[in-house]
């Protein structure tokens, strides 16, 4: 791995500034840096330069009212130690867990997790399920994606060069649940993660599946079976079946598509329950 | 903007970072560089644990880390936990229990056990401890050991 320009910025502009140096194809970013290495290894082209986001002001998470908004370098252990989070978003917390170990936690970002962009991400089908928000500054200005846009495939995301994600907003609190299945719990990757939320204002569930080829999806048509926020053993099993149908799952060295369908169903219906048994964060039924 | 910045510190001793390549590990400037072999490397790939030190007082894995990256900062490998409290805690613990066959992992289970200590006190579990230990492998399998000591650390507890 031959030298590049290592270059760690402490304003959004002066990232801006050293984005605009050079072709795209020749930066590197790094967050975490728990995938990005791997990827300055693996090239075949080295870099010509390496931004560490590391300094950058933007490891900050802040709740207004029923809102929460995740700065997009926050260590994700920095963000399960919320003392809200917990109880507020469970799934959100429980999919923050789920990712490597705490050691590798105490680095990865969500930020990193986007731009990564990994079929088999953990965080992903959960910001899927609480319609999350991917803020953006580039040196073309600002914008905001949902997160079903801006994720597309392995390592592709609606980023453009010269754009960077700067923070993810959660627009409501919502009762919730992420539950996985990997061969070992810590350091391995899920075979199936499953995502779901009540939105207490629309009255409705999202329901997002992750182990998915090219990415992680949203299932509507799971999501019209439920009716209330305590679905009946019926519903459930209505919307399992629903799932573990439509889900474009393949077989790969982790698990099998079959395997995967009927994971989806039992993971489904376990994580209605649990996120349906836990009262609304606002009190609401 | 820190181009090239000038130092961190390893163990409290400072470290120029000049003379270190821009693409070095921390884990090769730790082992390498400055000779401390305490931090091991299992994996490189960021799924063992053994090469785990302390950065401003929490785990990190050091062969998924950039030296340059953490300029200002300070890193603590096994060999600098000798003045710790919490480590001296959780080394009397692994001593206690022998809870080591080959050694390999001990290092990076006793550096992510004293940052678990940090940076929850008293107020984790033992279950939690556990469970918040589990990126740390042992490839002899010497688990039940190492599971006493860290009940023996959570016993001890004010
Ligand atoms: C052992 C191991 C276990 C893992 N386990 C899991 C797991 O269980 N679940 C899971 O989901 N993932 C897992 N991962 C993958 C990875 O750790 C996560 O995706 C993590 O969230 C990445 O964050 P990061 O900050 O380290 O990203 P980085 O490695 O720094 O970056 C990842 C990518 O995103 C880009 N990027 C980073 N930040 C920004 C930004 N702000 N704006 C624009 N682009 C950006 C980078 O250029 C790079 O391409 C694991 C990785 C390892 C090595
Ligand atoms: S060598 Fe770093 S985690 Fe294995
Ligand atoms: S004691 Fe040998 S790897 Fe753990």
């Amino acid at each position: 791995m031959p030298a590049f320009s290592f270059v760690q910025p402490s304003t959004t502009d002066e990232a801006l500034a050293a984005l605009r140096q050079g072709e795209p194809g020749e930066t590197v970013i790094v967050a975490g840096g728990t995938d990005a290495l791997f990827e300055l290894e693996s090239r075949r082209i080295p870099p010509q330069r390496v931004i560490s986001l590391r300094h950058l002001p933007w490891r900050t998470l802040s709740w207004a009212g029923e809102s929460l908004r995740i700065g997009s370098t926050l260590p994700l252990r920095t963000l399960e130690s919320d003392p809200d989070l917990r109880r507020r978003i469970p799934g959100l917390w429980q999919a923050v867990r789920a990712v490597g170990s705490v050691a590798l936690r105490h680095r990865a970002t969500l930020g990193g997790n986007l731009g990564r962009s990994s079929p088999a991400s953990d965080l992903v089908p959960i910001l899927l399920a609480l319609d999350g928000e991917v803020d953006i500054v580039g040196i073309q200005g600002e914008r905001s994606l949902p997160v079903d846009q801006f994720v597309r495939a392995s390592r592709t995301t609606a980023l453009g060069p010269g754009e960077l994600i700067r923070s993810i907003a959660i627009p409501e609190a919502r009762p919730s649940a992420f539950l996985w299945q990997r061969v070992r719990p810590a350091n391995d990757i899920s075979q199936v993660g499953v995502a779901v939320a009540y939105s207490p204002t629309r009255k409705e569930w999202r329901i997002a599946v992750g182990g998915v080829v090219p990415r992680p999806v949203l299932l509507p048509q799971a999501e019209r079976l439920l009716s209330g926020p305590s679905p009946d053993a019926a519903e459930l099993r209505a919307a399992a079946q629903e799932a573990s149908m439509r889900v474009p799952f393949s077989t790969d060295r982790r698990a099998s598509e079959a395997y995967r369908r009927q994971l989806v169903a039992i993971l489904l219906q376990r994580a209605v329950r649990a996120a349906g048994s836990r009262p609304s964060p606002s009190g609401a039924p | 903007m820190t181009a090239s910045p000038a130092r961190l510190t390893v163990n409290a001793a400072p470290v120029d970072l000049t003379p270190v390549p821009v693409d070095e590990r921390l884990l090769d400037t730790v082992r390498w560089r400055l000779g401390l072999p305490g931090t091991k490397e299992g994996c490189r790939t960021g799924e063992c644990g053994a090469c785990t030190v302390l950065i401003d007082g929490r785990s990190v894995l050091s062969c998924l880390a950039l030296t340059h990256e953490f300029a200002g900062a300070a890193v603590t490998t096994v060999e600098g936990l000798e003045g710790d409290p919490a480590g001296a805690r959780v080394r009397a613990a692994f001593e206690a229990e022998g809870a080591l066959q080959c050694g390999y992992c001990t290092p990076g289970f006793v550096v992510a056990l004293t940052s678990l200590l940090k940076e929850r006190g008293t107020e984790a579990s033992a279950e939690e401890l556990l469970e918040d230990l589990g990126g740390n492998l042992c490839r002899c399998t010497g688990y039940a050991a190492i599971v006493r000591a860290v009940r023996r650390i959570h016993g001890e507890m004010p």
